[in-house]
């Protein structure tokens, strides 16, 4: 059976049991990181020499990367609904995943740092507010997209680029500030809240 | 034929110009970005509402961000040798892509910015050191997996070798200190054997230094 490595307040963990349920994989879970066992045990940085979880394990194959092993389940599984074989239509899913890794993401760090785990270290209130303005600039990005296709992150349908970024969307009104209005993107959480693995997952009361 | 938006010296148009060079796919890049701006023009955001280099133009199929488009090209025009057919292979060569965007990147490219092209007068030491101790435990990783292996994915290159690899002509070259890598530096010397990692990786940088 799959074996996902990870506690389930994390919000990469959340991603790949949310995809685990939307694809309709049993699984067996293992809590590491957060307060619960330190990822810097050496039995689990053999596994990630980074110390971070999600980690995988499935019939001895261990990957990390919350969104390499959502693309890799989609793929084992043959959902080509989440993740199309056809290289072009793909790309398109894919290319906003990574945008969530490298951009989206980089942009709420500051203040989710500061106003959803109140860490001290995190207080300098200039810098709260430029990663909130960045953070609202990628939210408008993602909305404008979300009005050209009416429904989902890469088209009218459900697709494996919608994990990432339904966690992402749900951070966003979990965490306490002055939010603009983005009417695609209030239409969109509310649109993923019709799918159980989110509301489990997802939009559970956790940023 | 393939168009490639973004400027030569871009680290992450490099990953994909060394790409589309093993290949041998007929292509035209068109410098934006950078001195050339036109980040910002109303048919730019269009392909790229995200308005940043690399951007590819398939016969109309747009892809942005540069990991996605190497992933592209390779199972598009090499499934089976850049991109793995295997589904676990694949997915570990993804994983190397992933790791070194996010991490590595975070190191290295952390100090070419925060140092090389940031200005003396404005350099944040603290900053700059923390990058180049994150460089040290990420180079370290990469230390460990050649051991065994000449490449990151095993006896040959993918995908997956190509945004560590794209990484080492700064890292090696950049006037700062570093741990003793011998398989590293090894696999840097093996890459700058390949004509496409010479032209497209090798890209001298001195323009961009102290441009911040
Ligand atoms: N790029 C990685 C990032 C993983 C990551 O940052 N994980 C965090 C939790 S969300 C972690 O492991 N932190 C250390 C800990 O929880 O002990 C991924 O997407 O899986
Ligand atoms: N996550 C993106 C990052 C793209 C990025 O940051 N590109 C830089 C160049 S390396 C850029 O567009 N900078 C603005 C400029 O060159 O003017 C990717 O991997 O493609």
């Amino acid at each position: 059976m799959l074996k996902v490595l990870g506690q389930p307040a994390s919000i990469n963990v959340r991603k790949v049991l949310w995809a685990c349920d939307e694809i309709g994989i049993a699984y067996e879970r293992e809590d590491w990181g957060g307060a619960t066992r330190p990822t810097s045990d050496p039995a689990f940085l053999a596994l990630n020499p980074n110390g971070l979880v999600p980690v995988v394990i499935d019939d001895g194959l261990v990957l990390r990367e919350s969104n390499t092993i959502i693309r890799y389940l989609a793929n084992k599984h043959g959902r080509d609904d989440l993740l199309p074989q056809s290289a072009a239509t793909r790309a398109q899913v894919e290319m906003w995943m990574d945008w969530q890794a490298t951009e989206f993401n980089s942009s709420w760090r500051y203040a989710v740092q500061a106003l959803v785990r109140k860490n001290p270290n995190f207080q300098d209130s200039d810098q709260i507010d430029a990663s909130i303005k960045s953070w609202a600039k990628h939210v408008q990005i993602l909305d404008r997209q979300l009005a050209t296709t009416g429904a989902f992150v890469a088209g009218s349908e459900f697709s494996a680029a919608d994990i990432p970024m339904g966690l992402s969307v749900n951070r966003w009104f979990m965490t306490p500030l002055d939010h603009p209005t983005f009417e695609a993107v209030a239409a969109y959480y509310e649109r993923l809240s019709h799918r159980p693995a989110f509301m489990k997952h997802g939009r559970n009361g956790v940023a | 034929m393939l168009k490639i938006y973004g400027r030569a010296t871009s680290y992450n148009v490099q990953k994909v110009m060394w790409l589309v060079a093993e290949l041998g796919l007929p292509h035209q890049r068109i410098d934006v970005g950078g001195k050339f701006g036109g980040l910002d023009t109303p048919e730019f955001l269009a392909m790229n509402p995200n308005g940043k280099i690399p951007v590819i133009d398939d016969g109309g199929v747009i892809v942005w961000e540069s990991n996605a488009i190497v992933r592209y090209l390779a199972a598009k025009y090499s499934l089976g040798q850049w991109c793995p057919a295997d589904a676990g292979q694949r997915a570990q060569a993804d994983q190397w892509m992933t790791w070194a965007s996010g991490e590595l990147h975070a190191g290295v490219i952390g100090v070419f910015w925060n140092f090389f092209r940031t200005k003396e007068a404005n350099r944040d030491w603290a900053l700059i050191r923390t990058c180049e101790q994150k460089c040290v435990t990420e180079y370290a990783l990469l230390e460990r997996r050649l051991t065994s292996q000449p490449h990151l994915s095993g006896d040959h290159l993918t995908m997956g070798d190509i945004p560590a690899a794209g990484t080492l002509y700064r890292y090696f070259t950049m006037d700062i200190q570093r741990p003793n890598l011998p398989n590293v530096e090894a696999w840097y010397q093996r890459l700058s054997q390949r004509p496409a990692y010479r032209e497209h990786v090798m890209v001298p940088y001195a323009e961009l230094k102290d441009t911040l």
